[in-house]
């Protein structure tokens, strides 16, 4: 634990939540959970692991929301017996946790039909926990104050842009956390490890994953304009807080600079890597080498070294 | 007044073929005949007609008759005929009452002939038992001061002035700012005409200025109204201006010597004013103003102003108070200013600016002489954009149309092309262009015509180059079918017109309500677009929703002929139907009470300390929500007496009350939305026994208690949609709160939650209404009698206890 926190609290905020991992973090993207579990430990927030769960629902969404609903209740009904809220790192799964919690929450006709379902289970939902993403347990619990007082070696020498993704903040009705076409938490969190934040334009437009396998060259011909425009603002490095984002910037970036025949180069960190390397962690503890765009100038610039690059 | 016995009539109307088609006209007047207190009973084919009542008139002289019950159409339609008839034969005409059995049974069971006859029987029954219990009335006078005062000093509120002065009465103005022209003053040139703005206007406001018959109040705010139509008490603070008027000749000496300057909020900040000065040179009154937070006191002024000694400084706030009849608001809109949209960077970029800057830009008398230019490097734009519905037609933030911003964009578009010709591309991006009045269509086309681009679509997200500052629009350009980067020099937002940002303290002050926008409401949409739910009040421009010049200047002389109404006359007679406190009940006299004070809509109740409570009868509209609240049944309302009341459940559910819905319908959503589903024939099982109330502010808990005592199958309270469509301002909430406490504690006493019901049904609802009936008599079937009943008889007793404490003399007539 670091400096002690100035505003006085009158109930002391959870430290302990149940880690949702959803599907495609634990087999895709590692890097982002091997990270998170580093930095979250230092800010003092203990993860618990959460046997049995099972898919959040957003996928089946389009074709049986009834079972979206089911699917997801049945995750919150285990955090329920555990007594725990959720914190995923996947937006799509935070988000629709999020959103069918406050649905069951509010709706008793449909908690009613979910539990109808869930008897079969030995469960049954009670309403009692809460689920948000990463992001808004790092703004809303931790605090920036205590983000920033963890930052041993502040990245001042490093600019970095973000994309925050549509789920964090989509739909804004159910998800609940910040303005849309206006979100702070990443840029806030982000100036936080002392690293120079860089606008650019377009920030708020679309990845390309959700086109992704429907068709290839519009959602890559999406993640080359952000990244050129990124690199045109100047940035370093970029970060991201999602799965799907990240594979579009990351690992597809290589094929982006084939296909388009550019070359952009911009490493592109989880969120949690960025805070990481602030925090002190070395490079190897952080997995940052699972990264496909080579990050070690990053890492060369933080500690003064980047005349290699 | 001598208590006679009541002798009652009854007039049976076949309405032709409407009621006697259905239900057994005969046999329904041979039972009325047969009801106690009934004397006289007769059936004709048209009652409403001259025949009908002449009928009536002879058989209240013939038979000495001191009750007519007329059973026909519903009261909505006839009630005030049959008063007058009632009136005409020298009988006071709240002995009057009505049984709506046209609307109610026959139009809506045409199907079950037997069922609807003995609908019609209970219906009349309740009727007769309610006519019983009627009470004379007599409407009340009060005298009225022929003078009006208009709160705000645009252009709908100078024409309000106008008018008024011109009709002889006396008018006092109030405006908040230093001076009359309101948003008006503030504009280039008017559509469709391209006239100057200030140059129509200005004449009006010296007209306005040199009036006999009006008064300017400049430069005040309105503290308090108390009072009631025709006698009005208005409190009004004026700002202290630090120039005495009387000696001030508008020279302008003083502001020439003036070293300060600073921002003109009324050029939108984008011209200067000195420390002592007018907002501009049109300014009636043209009495100047220190500005106190920018003034150095140099007092170079006061050196410069000389014999003629017009500066104070010491001058304070003053309070004054005005006696008049009628009020009118004509307090204006504000614009909306985008600083919170992230998307379109107002407030961010320097070259997006609002349409309101733009038109302090084009203005010859300007703050650059007429010169468009950006604010980035002062040059000329060689592209211009106007985004239409900025906020407006937003879900997010303002769900209306602001109405004019089509017009005034296309005045801009067309303003920009004479004066810039080839050397400006003007773009207009619209989701729909509004054109729909005199002259509008053809002025858009004269956009056209002159090489204005139209975009069709949304502009989802303006970029600024860092470098250049020139603006890159993204819109869907949806007849295209395609998204679209529009490049411009500078871009125009058209924002929405949005209530005063002080419109609800002033919504406070006089009683008035306001819509879900937030813009003040009328008394109806279509019928009383000028009146307020306050006799007396009326609304004149953008105050009661966004308004373009020539409806504003009707609606201002239309508010002029409405207060005239009342100005005109030396009384002003109120309808009867008012609440009354009888002191003795009153526990004001003993505890600290007030609920009544606090909860009447209207303010019409006084409750001092350690005094009974007492309603000021003239501002009193008769919904009754305090009667219900009263907690010692200290108050009455007239014609719709708890007694009258009770007597018409009694009689509602004398036969099988567990096969009934008891419904207590508000006169103006439910009740009217039940009438139209008899008026559109839309038939539903027979099972309601509907009661009319004012409001359903009225329902007092009892009624329901009492209806469940008797036995009833189900009880239905019918009002008007939540949280706007009161007719009363909120007794519906009222009512709401009230029943919400109600329904848990009866199904703790083991009621069906389904049993006890509050519906919102508006007047428009017929469908709704029918639907709902067959629905709950679906959930009566399923209940089935053998469960009510054992209900009920657990009930019973409880219910038995709680209303004898409360109305014994009501336990023991019922019985």
């Amino acid at each position: 634990m670091t400096a002690p926190e100035k505003n006085a609290k009158t109930t002391p905020k959870p430290t302990r939540f149940l880690l949702f991992l959803g599907c495609a973090i634990p087999y895709r993207v590692s890097s982002y959970e091997i990270s998170t579990r580093k930095v979250l430990q230092q800010l003092g927030i203990e993860l618990v692991e959460m046997p049995e769960y099972n898919c959040c629902g957003l996928p089946i969404d389009p074709v049986n929301h009834s079972m979206t609903l089911t699917l997801a209740a049945r995750n919150l009904c285990l955090a329920e017996q555990q007594g725990l809220s959720i914190i995923a790192l996947c937006p799509g799964c935070a988000g629709t946790l999020r959103k069918v919690n406050k649905k069951l929450k509010e709706n008793k006709e449909l908690k009613e039909e979910i539990n109808g379902y869930l008897k079969a289970t030995g469960l049954e939902f009670k309403g009692t926990i809460e689920a948000k993403h990463v992001l808004q347990l790092l703004v809303e619990d931790v605090g920036l104050e205590k983000i920033k007082a963890s930052v041993k070696t502040p990245l001042t020498r490093l600019k970095v842009s973000e994309h925050a993704g549509c789920h964090v903040t989509r739909p804004a009705d159910s998800v609940d956390f910040e303005n849309p076409e206006d979100p702070q938490a990443l840029k806030d969190l982000v100036e936080a490890t002392g690293a120079e934040y860089v606008e650019y334009v377009d920030k708020l437009a679309c990845c390309g994953a959700p086109i992704a396998g429907v068709n290839d060259r519009i959602p890559l011909q999406l993640t080359k304009e952000k990244l050129t425009h990124i690199r045109n603002a100047g940035a370093h490095a970029m970060v991201t807080v999602c799965p799907f984002c990240h594979m579009m910037f990351d690992t597809n970036q290589p094929r982006i600079e084939r296909l388009f025949n550019e070359t952009l180069r911009i490493p592109v960190l989880h969120y949690p890597q960025l805070l990481g390397l602030a925090m002190g962690f070395s490079p190897e503890e952080l997995a940052l080498k699972a990264l496909r765009v080579d990050a070690t100038q990053i890492v060369s610039r933080i500690s003064g070294k980047e005349d290699a690059s | 007044m001598t208590e006679e016995k009541p002798r009652i009539g009854v007039f049976v109307c076949h309405c032709g073929l409407n009621i006697a088609g259905v239900i057994d006209v005969k046999d329904l007047t041979d039972y009325a005949r047969s009801l106690p207190d009934v004397f006289f009973a007769k059936d004709n084919r048209y009652t409403c007609a001259d025949p009908g009542q002449d009928e009536i008139r002879k058989a209240i002289k013939e038979n000495k008759l001191n009750r007519v019950v007329v059973a026909a159409c519903s009261p909505r339609m006839h009630e005030p005929t049959f008063r007058k008839t009632c009136a005409e034969a020298d009988l006071n005409p709240f002995f009057f009452e009505m049984a709506n059995i046209r609307e109610f049974s026959s139009w809506c069971h045409p199907s079950t002939p037997e069922e609807a006859t003995e609908k019609a029987k209970e219906i009349v029954r309740m009727a007769v038992a309610k006519a019983r219990l009627l009470q004379p009335l007599k409407e009340i006078e009060v005298p009225v001061t022929n003078k009006a005062l208009v709160i705000g000093g645009g252009i709908a509120g100078i024409n309000s002035a106008l008018d008024l002065a011109e009709m002889g009465f006396k008018v006092y103005l109030l405006e908040k700012t230093e001076s009359i022209g309101g948003h008006m003053a503030q504009l280039d040139k008017t559509f469709p005409t391209l006239d100057c703005s200030i140059c129509i206007e200005g004449p009006k406001m010296v007209d306005v200025g040199r009036h006999s018959n009006i008064e300017i109040i400049s430069y005040a705010d309105l503290i308090s109204v108390s009072g009631y139509v025709g006698n009005f008490k208005v409190k009004i603070k004026k700002k202290p201006r630090y120039i005495i008027a009387d000696n001030c000749t508008g020279c302008g000496e003083c502001r020439d010597v003036c070293p300060i300057e600073y921002p003109n909020e009324w050029d939108v900040n984008m011209g200067v004013r000195k420390a002592i000065s007018v907002p501009f040179e049109q300014a009636v009154p043209l009495v100047y103003s220190i500005n106190l937070d920018h003034c150095i006191e140099c007092y170079k002024c006061v050196d410069s102003c000389g014999a003629r000694q017009a500066i104070n400084f010491d001058q304070e706030p003053e309070e004054i108070e005005l006696d008049v009849g009628a009020i009118i608001v004509a307090t204006g809109f504000d614009i909306y200013m985008p600083y919170d949209d992230p998307l379109y960077g107002y407030g961010k970029y320097d070259n997006v600016i609002t349409a309101l800057e733009f038109e302090r830009l084009i203005l010859a008398a300007g703050p650059t002489g007429g010169k468009v230019i950006r604010a980035s490097d002062g040059k000329k734009p060689h592209s211009v954009a106007f985004i239409q519905c900025v906020g407006s037609r937003n879900l997010k933030k303002y769900e209306y149309c602001s109405g004019f911003c089509c017009m005034y964009a296309l005045k801009n578009a067309i303003l920009l092309k004479e004066k810039y010709k080839e050397d400006v591309e003007v773009y207009v991006l619209y989701m729909d262009m509004r054109t729909p009045f005199k002259g509008y269509e053809e002025f858009y086309r004269r956009a056209r015509d002159l090489g204005v681009t139209f975009i069709r679509g949304r502009a989802s997200h303006i970029i600024e180059d860092s470098q250049t500052k020139n603006l890159n629009i993204r819109a869907e350009d949806m007849t295209l079918g395609q998204p679209i980067e529009l490049p411009a020099e500078m871009v125009v937002l058209c924002t929405a017109a949005v209530p005063k940002t002080d419109a609800g303290d002033l919504a406070r002050i006089l009683s008035i309500s306001r819509d879900a926008n937030g813009f003040f409401m009328e008394s109806h949409p279509k019928l009383k677009p000028i009146d307020t739910p306050v006799d007396g009040i009326f609304v004149a421009g953008a105050c009661q929703a966004p308004k373009d010049i020539p409806y504003s200047v009707s609606q201002g002389s239309g508010a002029a002929a409405r207060a005239a109404t009342i100005l005109s006359k030396d009384k002003w007679k109120i309808e009867p139907i008012v609440a009354e406190v009888t002191p003795e009940l009153c526990r004001n006299t003993r505890v600290k009470c007030g609920i009544c004070a606090d909860r009447c809509p209207y303010g019409s109740i006084e409750a001092i300390e350690n005094q009974p409570a007492k309603v000021v009868t003239a501002m009193c509209h008769g919904c009754g929500t305090c009667v219900a609240e009263c907690p010692a049944d200290a108050i009455i309302q007239k014609h719709f007496t708890d007694e009258q009341i009770f007597a018409q459940i009694e009689e509602a559910l004398k036969k099988n009350p567990e096969g009934k819905i008891l419904g207590l319908l508000c006169n103006w959503c439910c009740y009217a939305g039940a009438d139209l589903a008899g008026t559109s024939r839309f038939e539903y099982p027979p099972l309601i026994r509907p009661i009319r109330v004012m409001c359903s502010g009225r329902v007092d808990r009892d009624f329901v208690l009492e209806a469940f005592r008797r036995g009833a199958g189900m009880v239905m309270i019918g009002a008007c949609h939540l949280p706007y469509d009161c007719h009363y301002i909120s007794g519906n909430l009222r009512m709401k709160a009230r029943m919400d406490a109600l329904a848990p504690m009866l199904e703790k006493l083991g009621l069906s939650p389904h049993r006890f019901r509050v519906e919102y049904v508006s007047a428009a609802e017929g469908l709704k209404y029918a639907e709902l009936m067959k629905e709950m008599a679906e959930k009566l079937d399923e209940l089935g009698p053998e469960k009510i009943k054992a209900e009920n008889a657990k009930l019973k007793p409880i219910l038995d206890r709680m209303l004898a404490k409360k109305r014994p003399q009501k336990a023991q007539s019922s019985k």
